[in-house]
């Protein structure tokens, strides 16, 4: 019997989910960054 | 497995205290709230924190805590395709929108609505784009805030045995005390609350209950034997359903709810760690909510186990927390419905005050009489919305369906084009807003083939042409407007 979810399945669950956090946490860093060269 | 059950001290003082608390933070608003841009946008001092949460928990309602987690334990991981939609459109949605929004509405006459803005925006002196949008934010909240409503009743009726009327009538009250004592700083700052107590259930539930379980490979070797089907995304489910349930993700461009918390953010500076918090806040809320369902399936033995599929969250509290721990995690459904119908209800009230009392009845009423007129409507509204939710099963609340799909079509390309495109006419936007709800509604009542697809995609797709097409025809939509397209632009720079 299958014990874990279809690696398929993690791909689409954690990939567009964390990908969207990590775009948004780099626009963030790169903001910071810029303020701080201000 | 879960069935009525008669609501104990520990559940009954933790709602209580709850209940009081969201009270107490509308009387705070109220000291706060001077003019009808304070009570329908807060003055546009939200914090990034504020913004972002209240964003997320007043786009996200019941579904989140009881759909999603109910979908999943009833069918499995092929449920996750709407999740997976909604973070990439709410993602794009806080990238492409927010801050063009906000500079935007702020450069067109102080707008401090979606209909004001779409009449600024395009200098409409028919006021055709401001009424046209301001009725159908009327019409669909009213119910929407209605349809909310029933679900609380329901949801209480069902669970923990309280008569329907009586929890109508307690939740209706509060959610009308703080919301139309406090206005937009009350709504969100009870969202941002009420936001921050659904992350943390959402992630303290699935988290203890695959623990309880003997950990993930235990968890997911149960569910294996139970249900195999229930490991795979892709298990009976097609392309064609999949692009139809991902497509949800583009209703966010026209949310007037959650649009508004664009508008409402203190500065452009701010947007960057707004994004941050409310993408991380919605990918970990769906991914727990996601999880709880899954994990459930082996909890409960097998799918189907339990009278409502969606009550699946509350049925984990209820077997694996202490009374009084239980209380406030189930706070959190509270939480996820209140925080929704104080939105789309204060939305709605601004349709009154700021798009019609204010632009056509009395445009020189002073600040302390339309607060008044902003109050009396939220009172109004909630009130109609409330003896609508009297008879859980009116047909009027069918409208909801459409509503999602609705405002994503009918407003969606509007606002997106709006902020992007220098050469975009009044007349486009009318053609807009048009095409995208009459194709929403057609489409629905079709069947068959390509018909099953949710009506949004098509919707938005023929709105995104009208306007093109109708803004090329009419010439260029006039100096003035085109410049002041141009100062946003270089202010955003």
């Amino acid at each position: 019997m299958a014990d874990n979810l279809t690696t398929a399945t993690w791909f689409w669950l954690l990939v567009p989910m964390l990908l969207v956090v990590v775009l948004a946490l780099i626009s963030w860093l790169r903001h910071r960054l810029r303020e701080g060269e201000r | 497995m879960s069935g009525a059950l008669e609501i104990d001290l520990p559940l009954l003082t933790t709602f209580v205290v709850y209940l009081a608390l969201m009270v107490l933070v509308g009387l705070l608003a109220y000291r706060l709230t001077r003019s009808l841009a304070d009570y329908i946008l807060g003055g546009r001092r939200l914090g990034p924190g504020t913004a972002a949460l209240s964003a997320g928990a007043s786009d996200m309602s019941g579904w989140l805590l009881m759909g999603l987690p109910g979908a999943v334990y009833g069918a499995g991981m092929n449920q996750i395709w709407i999740a997976v939609g909604l973070a990439i459109g709410a993602y794009l949605n806080w990238q492409l929108i927010a801050a063009r929004l906000r500079r935007y509405t702020e450069v067109a006459k102080d707008s401090i609505t979606i209909p004001a803005y779409f009449e600024n925006r395009f200098r409409d002196g028919s006021s055709t784009l401001r009424v046209v949008s301001a009725v159908v934010i009327l019409l669909f909240f009213t119910f929407y805030t209605s349809a909310g409503l029933v679900a609380a009743g329901t949801l209480f009726e069902d669970t923990f045995g309280v008569d329907y009327t009586l929890a109508l009538a307690v939740g209706a009250a509060v959610i009308l005390t703080y919301t139309l004592l406090g206005g937009f700083l009350a709504v969100s700052w009870t969202d941002f609350l009420q936001g921050i107590l659904m992350f943390i259930a959402l992630i303290v539930v699935p988290v203890l209950t695959v623990l309880e379980l003997g950990g993930w490979p235990a968890t997911a070797g149960t569910v294996g034997d139970l249900e195999p089907g229930a490991l795979d995304a892709f298990n009976d489910v097609t392309l064609f359903g999949i692009v139809s349930l991902m497509a949800w993700g583009l209703g966010y461009f026209g949310q007037p709810h959650v649009l508004a918390r664009f508008m409402a953010i203190r500065s452009l500076q701010d947007i960057p760690a707004a994004r941050l918090i409310g993408i991380g806040w919605m990918a970990f809320a769906l991914l727990g909510s996601i999880f709880t369902g899954f994990a459930g399936i082996a909890f409960f033995e097998g799918t189907g186990t339990l009278d409502n599929a969606e009550t699946v969250f509350i049925a984990l509290i209820q077997a694996m927390f202490s009374p009084w721990v239980a209380g406030c995690l189930l706070a959190a459904v509270l939480a996820a419905i209140m925080s929704t119908i104080d939105s789309q209800l204060l939305v709605s009230s601004s349709a009154l005050s700021e798009d019609f009392y204010k632009r056509f009845l009395r445009p020189a009423a002073g600040d302390r009489e339309l607060v008044w007129v902003g109050r009396a409507t939220v009172l109004a509204i909630g009130a109609l919305a409330t003896v609508l939710a009297l008879d859980p099963e009116s047909a009027v609340l069918d409208l909801v369906a459409y509503a999602w799909a609705g405002f994503g079509a009918a407003f969606g390309p509007v606002v997106i084009l709006s902020v992007f495109w220098r050469g975009m006419t009044r007349n486009g936007a009318v053609a807009g807003i048009v095409v995208g709800a009459v194709t929403v509604l057609v489409w629905e009542q079709l069947g068959g083939g390509i018909f099953e697809m949710y009506e949004i995609l098509p919707g938005f797709i023929l709105a995104t042409l009208a306007i093109l097409v109708f803004s090329r025809i009419g010439g260029r939509p006039g100096e003035e407007i085109e410049q002041e397209f141009d100062k946003v632009a270089g202010s955003l720079r």
